[in-house]
């Protein structure tokens, strides 16, 4: 959603095209892992209250460094559990998340080729340190679902490989877990706006159809 | 071409495709990047837009043309 905002907005007509592909592609990875969750038995249903984002993208993105901090930093830390899901034990998920990863190869090249000529000062702090939040601590949920074989790496792993394919040293973020919500994957509260929460939801939608 | 963009250096790139293995590949558009990185980037998601069994881009400085549209072959 926060790519797709930047199509007609980034700093170059390549760069716009490839906003709004990178989020369509977003959109298609959020549907198989939606239904994904449903063959494992999550029951369907919009639930209310309970979305769930890093704090990164509770608000639009106002400067194009916000855009490639979250490109190289945030989507690599996605990209990564996707990976740690794709070569876990859950067979729904080998299967299904290999073309997933061949796409954000793509997003991991346009973010790191912009992070070479981008001064992401401020927003590449924050970036790395909500992907922190994200991963979560050690000896935790993460950590479990990698012993148990479902995920290949625990969270360790995670940090060093997020480190390695970003590329250079992570700035120092210290993560006060205490404050950390489990479910949310988050330390600040707050959360998406309403108007695109409805969007995202496909409530938006719903005005454009017609009456019975 | 001069090209004005946010890039202080930029190559340009054509970019090739094919959708079956029996085609050969044929040119489907070009491409303007600082890096080859980024040239990958902005192909794919420029030119996405057929199921291509393979997709590559070539820097346009590294061609070698033999003769150009107009010019005879001598």
């Amino acid at each position: 959603m926060r790519y797709a905002e930047w199509c007609i907005a980034a700093p170059s007509l390549e760069a716009d095209i490839a906003a709004a592909a990178m989020g369509l592609d977003d959109i298609g990875h959020s549907r198989v892992l939606y239904g994904s969750l449903r063959e494992l038995g999550t029951p369907d249903g919009a639930d209310e209250g309970g979305y769930a984002n890093v704090p990164y993208l509770d608000k639009p993105w106002s400067d194009w460094a916000q855009f490639v901090a979250a490109n190289a930093v945030l989507d690599s830390a996605f990209t990564l559990m996707i990976e740690a899901l794709a070569n876990g034990s859950v067979e729904v998920l080998r299967s299904r998340l290999k073309k997933m990863l061949q796409e954000e190869r793509y997003h991991y090249l346009h973010g790191h080729s912009w992070m070479r000529e981008t001064k992401t000062g401020t927003a590449i702090e924050r970036a790395w340190r909500e992907s922190f939040e994200w991963i979560g601590p050690e000896a935790a949920d993460v950590d479990q679902l990698h012993r148990d074989g479902q995920l290949a790496f625990g969270v360790r792993d995670l940090r060093r490989r997020l480190d390695e394919r970003v590329g250079g040293a992570p700035p120092a973020v210290g993560i006060d877990w205490k404050k950390w919500d489990p479910v949310r994957r988050r330390t600040e509260p707050g959360g998406i706006d309403q108007a695109t929460l409805d969007m995202l939801q496909g409530l938006a939608e719903k005005r454009y159809m017609p009456s019975a | 071409m001069a090209y004005s963009r946010v890039h202080a250096k930029v190559r340009e790139y054509d970019v090739f495709a094919r959708k079956t293995r029996v085609e050969p590949l044929r040119q489907v558009g070009s491409v303007v990047a600082p890096d080859d990185d980024l040239a990958m980037a902005y192909a794919r998601a420029t030119y996405d837009e057929e199921r291509w069994v393979e997709m590559m881009i070539v820097p346009r400085d590294a061609v070698i043309r033999l003769w150009a549209p107009g010019e005879a072959e001598s």
